[in-house]
Formats: C-alpha cells, structure tokens, sequence
C-alpha cells in the first residue's frame, strides 16, 4: 500500500462523501441502512425499483451537516429548477463539501476540479419534455437545451461551488461512476488539481429505457415474478437479472498534502485503480479482463490479493454478470482469502451511471464505521469458494476495499480504497 | 385576453421560476432582470406564459420587452 506504487504522483486521499439514493440521502442515514440491510427496493405501478422517492431538493439541502447559510441560499437559487439527477448530485455535492471543511478552507476554486460520471443521463426528463412537446411545442422552454445536457451537472456543480478548473463528464455506462473516480484521482495525482469532486450521475429511466433493458434480457422482469417484491438477489442461484435503483453519490478526493496542511482526517486513500476494455461492443463481461483490471489495481496499490479484506462487487444479479464476476473474483483471491464479498446493489437497486460512486461511498463507509453490510437475500449462493456477506450486518475491520464497476461495451473497472490513512 | 390577465399568468409564472421573490415586488414598472432573472429565466417565464395563453410569439419580439408592462402589452397584441 504503498503510496509510491501508483507511480510518481501525489498520494489521494478521500476527505468527504456525500450520497442521495433510495436508501438515505445523507451519509449517516444511508449508513444506518446499510447497516439494518435496509432495500429501497419496493414494486409499485407494475414495476419493481428502488426510487429515490419523496426526494425534495430545499429538504435535502436543509439536511446537509454544517452547511454555510450562503451555500445552502446559492444552491437552491442556482439548481431550483434543475432536473431531479442534478438536484441529487448537488445535495450529494454538499455533502462531500461541507463533510471535506471545503467552504471553511482556502482553497482557490481553480485548483478544484470536477468529474462527473455519467452518460445518457436525461433520458427520461427527454422521454417527458417529448410528451410535452407533442402536446404544445412551445411549451418547451429554452432552459431544456441545457438541461437536456449530461455536461449541465458539471456546470451547476461548478456554479454552486465555484469551481474554475477542469471539469467534465466521463462516460462509461454502469462503470461510469468508477470511471469519475479514476479520472478524478488522476487530475489530483497528476498535480493538475488540489481537489477534485467526483460525482456519480443520478440514471432516471424513461419508459422506452425499461423496456429496452427487458428486452434484453439484463433487467429483472416483474411480470415474470408477480409474487416477488425483492427481485434483486446478488450471486443467489435464483437471481433473475437487475433491478434499477436512482441514486448519485460524490467523493471530495484531495492531495495528501493538501488535507494534511488543512489539518483534516482523510476518510481512506484512494490506492490504485485500473480500468480496460475487452474490445466487445455487447452487454457480456470478460473474465479475463475482470481478473485483469482487479488484479493490476491491486498492483498499482502496491497490495497483494491476500491482503483485501472487503470486495464491493459490480454484483447487480444478472445471471451471466453475477457469474463471471464470482469466477473472476475466485482467481484473484485465491481458495484462502478472508475477504468479504458484498453487493450494495441488494439495498439500492443498480444505480447504472451513479452506481460506482453510490459503492465508492458505501467501501468507505464501512471502513470508516467498522462493518459489513447485508446481503440480505441471499439463500442459496451461486458458489461455496467466496465469503459473501450474509443475512445480517458483521463487524469488520477493513483495512484494504477493491470496488468493481463493469459497463456495457465491454468496460471494465476497479477501484482499490485503504484505510486508516491518518 | 385582458392585459390585468396576462399579468397575472407572468406573475405567477415568476413565482414559479424564482420562488424566493416576494410577490409585491412584481410590478408592470419591474423589468425580469431587476427581479433577478437571468437570460435562461427570462426565456422561461415568456415560454410558460405563452403555453398559458395557447400563443407563440418569435422569440425575437421580446428584444424590445424591457419593463413587464411592455412584455403584457406584447403578448396581449397577439391575443387579438
């Protein structure tokens, strides 16, 4: 763990987090839930998701710990009527922000940058304004040439907190927001920023979305399982495909030095990432590269497999994703490795383009709190040879967390996090 | 459309865009920039109005709006 082994740079760290999903908005809300194995998973209207319902935006921002009056005045001015997603990430923002000491310190807005992971994000406010637009064009105000845009999450953000150096969007599908954390680790280590906020963007399907996803085959069907409210059974032998869950999370990453010199208790190091493709354009994951970008972040953190205490699984309970990632994770780990092997996605639903950053805070939150969180429907798991989290909460030291984020289009990505940094 | 109606929907329509603005200050004298519109707003609140009163106005007409009592009168024009 060494922090040389990611090659001549600044040391990471991660000095706030902040997360809105269907489980908490909020990061010790959503602690309680991860730890009660608590699932915003419900079926309503024929569907089964996990919603960020009766999300109010003055609400959440009210909520926010220690949040300066002025902020909180700027960011309902600024983001009151932005689209639901971009409201989420700026309550999310606030969070990392305020948790990071950012408004209290002296730190130049141009040496902060923003990472935003995400594409196709507005998929369903389109799928709206569209319904609108059919009913009376001139309905459609000018204000939705910016909304429409993913990249206006990078703007709000920037606005609010007055963020002047580089931002932008990093697309990546499901693996999106492991990718914001990549990016935004490397603008740090690089020395192209003190600060990056990496933010994981809020996915609202639109109708025509669902049913693509259906089509497929990728998405748990409902339909097929009237009597079954839960659906989203990670590495279960009887898991049924995923089911979609809203929610965006945001990380402060920052140089070492800089949070030492501001006298703040990093939260974990972020210690190596990888990320590679498998040159495949379809939905179907690659063993080979699972194992391959697993394997060289752990390198790059300068660990061995048998040190991990704690994987986040990409684990979304489709069938073949579930299984080609069990398959990868037991050659990597080897028949000896004490890791637990976890799967958020149980409690949020997939979280699509938000889901790497909602599992980047979820890793740090169980290292920081000192536990394992449920997989609570878990029966009958799909192998004997890897040490899943159970029906409920274990304390656990984690000293040494890999997260996975897998994309359609043959993406690949892992994110190693260490603790007890300070 | 009586132009006291008109007024009325851009009122509303500013409340809704800027939810914080105290309702006394929308006045036909007030311009949407002194009321703390931005150019984004500004659009906006001519937009919802329009949708309201079932009209399209080119957008280039509302250069010459600069107080609310010229937009009303612009958009009571297109009533007729």
């Amino acid at each position: 763990m060494s922090a040389a082994a990611n090659g001549a740079g600044v040391p990471v760290v991660v000095t706030g987090i902040g997360v809105a999903c269907s489980i908490g908005v909020g990061v010790e809300p959503f602690a309680a839930s991860l730890r009660a194995g608590r699932t915003g998973i419900r079926r309503q209207d024929g569907q089964v998701s996990a919603p960020l319902a009766g999300f109010d935006f003055a609400h959440a921002v009210g909520a926010v710990p220690g949040l300066p009056q002025e902020l909180s005045r700027r960011a309902l001015r600024k983001a009151g009527r932005s689209l639901p997603a971009v409201q989420a990430a700026v309550a999310a923002a606030l969070q990392a922000w305020t948790g990071a000491g950012l408004p209290a310190a002296d730190l130049p807005g141009s040496q902060v940058g923003v990472v935003v992971g995400g594409n196709n994000v507005t998929g369903a406010a389109a799928y709206r304004m569209a319904e609108r637009f059919r009913g009376d064009p001139v309905a459609v105000p000018g204000r939705f040439a910016l909304h429409v845009q993913d990249t206006d999450h990078v703007g709000v953000l920037s606005e609010i907190l007055a963020i002047t150096g580089e931002g932008y969007t990093v697309g990546g599908a499901a693996a999106s927001g492991n990718l914001a954390v990549i990016h935004g680790a490397r603008m740090v280590r690089s020395g192209a920023a003190r600060a990056c906020l990496v933010v994981g963007a809020m996915t609202e399907l639109s109708p025509v979305d669902r049913q693509s996803y259906l089509a497929l085959g990728a998405m748990a069907d409902p339909a097929a399982a009237p009597d079954d409210d839960v659906l989203c059974r990670p590495f279960d032998t009887t898991r049924r495909g995923f089911v979609a869950g809203e929610g965006t999370a945001a990380l402060l990453l920052e140089a070492e030095p800089s949070a030492r010199a501001r006298g703040v208790r990093p939260l974990a190091r972020v210690a190596g990432e990888a990320m590679a493709l498998s040159a495949n354009s379809l939905a179907d994951p690659s063993e080979e590269v699972e194992v391959a970008v697993m394997s060289t972040a752990l390198a790059r953190a300068g660990a061995r497999p048998e040190q991990l205490d704690y994987v986040n699984t990409h684990g979304t309970a489709s069938r073949l994703g579930d299984e080609v990632e069990a398959a990868a994770l037991r050659r990597v780990l080897g028949r000896d490795s004490g890791a637990w092997v976890n799967a958020t996605k149980a409690l949020t639903g997939h979280c699509l383009c938000g889901a790497g950053a909602v599992e980047a805070v979820a890793t740090v939150v169980q290292m920081t709190h000192g536990f394992v969180h449920p997989n609570p429907h878990l029966g009958m798991p799909l192998t004997g040879e890897l040490r899943f989290a159970g029906r409920q909460a274990e304390p656990a030291r984690i000293g040494l967390a890999l997260s996975n984020g897998f994309g359609f289009g043959g993406l690949h990505s892992a994110v190693v996090f260490a603790g007890e940094v300070a | 459309m009586e132009q006291n109606d008109i007024f009325a929907m851009v009122r509303g329509n500013l409340s809704t865009v800027i939810p914080e603005l105290d309702a006394d200050e929308i006045t036909m004298d007030a311009t949407l920039t002194d009321l703390g519109c931005n150019s984004i707003d500004r659009a906006e609140v001519v937009t919802m109005t329009m949708s309201d009163m079932g009209i399209h106005v080119p957008v280039m007409e509302f250069q010459e709006a600069g107080d609310i009592r010229s937009l009303v009168r612009l958009l009571a024009r297109h009533t007729a």
